[in-house]
């Protein structure tokens, strides 16, 4: 279903796409990323527990073969993908936090994806253990490239910016190719399969961002950071899912569970795009709302002026 | 003792440190010996030539700069295009129009080396209101961002100008850098309109400069030695709240003895040759025009230009790139600031003092900062029309909720409306004499004779004077409301409704009453549902006298106001009127 160019232009564009917005970031982000705990943890909770409970609910509901319910399954688990970066990046959430839930949550997943395969589908849980190497390889193409962006900036501003900039136009670019090239070979595949899996993969990404900010809010983060935490929780590491698929079945039962992460991966993009509009928009209001809020006293229950 | 005496006494001198008491005196070293503007331009570009004087810093952290030997390079370049290349007089009159970007001091020091008069124009008028100022300041020549070209094409036949030059945010920038910041603004932002105006690009008009330079053998200086301190250097022009924009004419004299006396305000403070400056308020205003672009210049300070500080995130870079130790703002930018947590989570360790000014600074805002930057924000008055700084809070012991002493050399006096000065603590209207005080308003006899008496500058502002000669400001004289003969400040109303949690802000205003004269009326934004007028009224029963309470509260979704963002009350006022015939 995919290519090894299209496997190799994957991981490429990641790392492109990381060194870009390495450039965009400054050690100072992550520490006030890291001044509030809560704010990951939050989203780490929201990843891990409500994100596979959404997917499993919703292979229950429309009644989805065993099979397609481990692929949607097995999307739930994962981390946050590379891709909520990017969506958070232009959706003007905060990156920091997004990169931070991406790396936590890719840190945890040594434990938590197999420990919650495990609880979700059992009965088939030996076959699908997470090669930890391919976890190592993520993370290696996720952080050098982050680090390279981040002193690339630190020494120079304008470079670092420049960067920034081609990498999310070249990311946005091989995204557009990818979608491009695997749809028109994938036609017949894509007609012949069932709605109940479409409703599938185009919901939980969907419900997952509503979870995602209602939850975030409703344990009091900001809007903006509920946004973020949002985009994190729908957006889930659709190619490592596919990529765990093909290393650990074959055949026919491989053709069937490989469905779900791809065409998660193909609507997701979809999906995120949208709500990247949106949350840009409500962001840059929110920016210049923020520019005009009056400020509260700076002792708490001093009287008004 | 009559009451003039007592403030002639100037009772705030013992506030003064030692440099300014000598300044007040009339006995400071002369180090300053300047006759005008552009010697004291050369003076610094010969002392600081290597060291960075300006850099633009784009939101994502791009930028350009220039050292003060190019800026003095260039703008003699350009000094030389204006005189000899276009054929300007002596007393002609330029316009610049740009937003904080390079060619914006280049272009500036250029026009006042060239000995021509520059007026500024705020890149946010319309064509009505640019067409104006052109055609009343007899402008024959314009500097002009290439992001504004539109508007001037519109009305260019109906203004007196003759040449047009073309430059663009990105010039100067690293050559890449320039590249992709001209394709971004074009296409992703699209904010470069097309245009078919027959002009000059910036680096041409300086070829052409260089060019009679060389050929005719040209020195720069020729241009300015004749100049005088008495000499018009800059039309500045104001009064957008009070009708038609006039042009206040501000002299070398004028601009240089304000840098004289915040030269003295900041001794002790800065270090020359040293200092990094924030300039996100836009330099064709007043404020950043002198205390910013001249007196940082003459220290010798690097100043970090940012085009445009809205929404507040597009100074974050500043910040993050550079060691910020100085900063000049207006109370909204500093209250966006203070909402940012990127910038009160690390606030910028290098910041020693923040300036204020434009309009009043308000307490929370003033009590917050204190606390969460740690960094005193010193709050300063002034005017168009007196260069502008005629009051400061002394940096040692800056007081909240006051705009200072008169600034070394000032006289001031608090009048009311017959021109008699009132008592020591009264409100009177503040009036002032110094170095400063603008000539006159351009070709405006009337209103000149109205705002300059026996050489007093009558500001309108209505203030009080403390013991130890500190004033604070309590408002705006015509926007005074009167009610059943009892004089009611809007400021004190609108203060009132702010203590409302619901409420974002308010314009209180006067409108004729058959029974009491006039009446109170609030126009009130809210910021979240949920208040109604009736609360708001009790609310204000609480804190005001009853002669002070609005009559009337209408719920509005914007007050309209300057491009700087005062709130017109004129224009409210107007509306009131109309609502009200209408009701």
């Amino acid at each position: 279903m995919l290519s090894p160019f299209e496997e190799s232009l994957l991981s490429i564009m990641m790392i492109i796409i990381m060194f870009g917005m390495g450039a965009s970031l400054t050690f100072r982000d992550f520490r006030i990323a890291f001044k509030q705990p809560r704010a990951i943890a939050v989203g780490f909770s929201s990843q891990y527990a409500l994100m596979p409970l959404i997917a499993f609910g919703l292979s229950w509901l429309l009644n989805l073969t065993p099979a397609q319910t481990v692929g949607m399954v097995l999307i739930g688990c994962m981390p946050g993908g590379t891709t909520s970066n990017i969506f958070a990046y232009f959706s003007r959430s905060l990156l920091s936090l997004s990169i931070m839930m991406t790396i936590c949550s890719t840190l945890a997943a040594f434990v938590m994806v197999p420990l919650l395969m495990q609880l979700y589908t059992q009965g088939i849980d030996e076959a699908l253990r997470i090669p930890p190497d391919q976890i190592a390889r993520l993370l290696f193409a996720l952080l050098i490239p982050t680090l390279i962006g981040i002193w690339l900036r630190r020494k120079n501003a304008n470079i670092g910016a420049v960067v920034e900039l081609t990498g999310g136009i070249l990311g946005a670019l091989v995204i557009i190719f990818l979608l491009a090239t695997w749809v028109p070979r994938n036609w017949q595949l894509l007609l012949t399969t069932p709605w109940t899996v479409y409703i599938a993969v185009i919901m939980v990404g969907l419900i997952g961002f509503n979870f995602g900010y209602f939850f975030s809010r409703l344990l009091g983060l900001n809007p903006q950071k509920s946004r973020t935490v949002s985009l994190e929780t729908g957006i889930q590491n659709g190619p490592l899912a596919a990529l765990i698929v093909s290393l650990s079945f074959s055949g026919s039962v491989q053709q069937e569970i490989l469905l779900i992460p791809v065409m998660y991966s193909l609507f997701i993009v979809l999906n995120s795009t949208a709500a990247t509009f949106f949350y840009r928009k409500w962001t840059f209001r929110e920016e210049l709302a923020r520019d005009q809020a009056k400020i509260e006293p700076a002792s708490t229950g001093s009287p008004a002026p | 003792m009559s009451n003039d005496a007592v403030y002639d006494q100037a009772p705030w001198v013992k506030l003064y440190s030692p440099a300014q008491l000598a300044l007040h005196q009339g006995q400071a070293k002369s180090s300053h010996h300047w006759h005008s503007i552009p010697e004291m331009l050369s003076e610094s570009a010969a002392k600081y030539g290597a060291q960075k004087a300006f850099t633009t810093c784009m939101p994502n952290g791009m930028n350009g700069s220039l050292t003060y030997a190019q800026v003095d390079e260039m703008s003699t370049a350009f000094a030389h295009y204006l005189r000899a290349e276009l054929g300007l007089q002596a007393g002609d009159r330029v316009a610049v129009q740009m937003p904080n970007c390079l060619s914006l001091p280049v272009a500036v020091m250029g026009v006042l080396k060239s000995g021509c008069i520059l007026t500024s124009v705020n890149p946010l008028y319309k064509r009505r209101e640019m067409k104006h100022q052109f055609c009343d300041a007899g402008v024959k020549a314009i500097i002009v961002c290439d992001m504004f070209t539109d508007k001037l094409q519109d009305i260019l036949e109906q203004t007196p100008i003759k040449h047009v030059v073309v430059s663009s945010l990105a010039q100067w920038f690293p050559p890449v850098v320039r590249g992709v910041l001209k394709l971004v603004l074009k296409y992703w932002n699209q904010v470069i309109p097309k245009h078919q105006l027959s002009h000059h690009d910036m680096d041409q008009a300086l070829n052409l400069g260089r060019q009679r330079q060389k050929e005719q053998n040209l020195n720069i200086k020729d241009y300015w030695q004749g100049l005088t301190r008495a000499d018009t250097a800059l039309l500045q022009y104001t009064g957008g709240t009070t009708g038609v924009a006039k042009g206040a004419v501000l002299s070398h004299g004028n601009l240089l003895g304000n840098v004289e006396q915040m030269d003295s305000l900041v001794q002790g403070h800065l270090l020359s040759g040293q200092e990094t400056v924030l300039t996100a308020l836009p330099l064709y205003h007043i404020f950043a025009f002198s205390v910013n672009l001249l007196e940082f210049w003459h220290q010798g300070a690097h100043n970090i230009l940012v085009p445009s500080p809205r929404p507040i995130q597009n100074c974050q870079r500043a910040f993050d790139n550079y060691p910020i130790s100085w900063m000049t703002g207006v109370n909204t930018l500093y209250n966006a600031l203070l909402n940012e947590e990127w910038f009160t989570a690390f606030p910028p360790k290098h910041l020693k003092v923040a300036l204020a000014g434009g309009a009043a600074l308000h307490a929370t805002v003033a009590e917050r900062w204190e606390k969460a930057i740690n960094c005193p924000l010193v709050e300063g008055y002034g005017l168009t029309e007196s260069s502008p700084v005629l009051c400061f809070n002394p940096l040692t012991a800056p007081r909240p909720d006051c705009i200072g002493i008169p600034t070394p050399g000032t006289q001031m006096r608090l009048v009311d409306d017959q021109g008699q000065t009132v008592p020591l603590g009264q409100p009177g209207e503040l009036i002032a004499k110094g170095v400063q005080i603008m000539q006159g308003y351009w070709q405006q006899p009337e209103e000149t004779a109205h705002a300059l008496r026996d050489g007093w500058l009558y500001t309108g502002d209505i203030a009080i004077m403390q013991p130890d000669g500190r004033l604070r400001l309590v408002d705006r004289k015509k926007d005074l409301i009167l009610v059943s003969g009892f004089n009611v400040y809007p400021n004190e109303v609108e203060e009132a409704i702010a203590g409302l949690e619901q409420v974002q802000e308010s314009a209180v205003v006067g409108v004729p009453d058959p029974l009491t004269g006039e009446q109170v009326q609030a126009y009130v934004v809210l910021r979240e549902e949920g208040l109604d007028a009736a609360t708001l009224i009790k609310h204000c029963k609480k804190e005001l006298a009853a002669y002070k309470i609005p009559k009337k509260v209408v719920f509005v979704a914007e007050l309209p106001k300057t491009p700087v963002g005062k709130v017109l009350r004129k224009d409210v006022r107007a509306m009131a009127l109309g609502q009200s015939t209408a009701a």
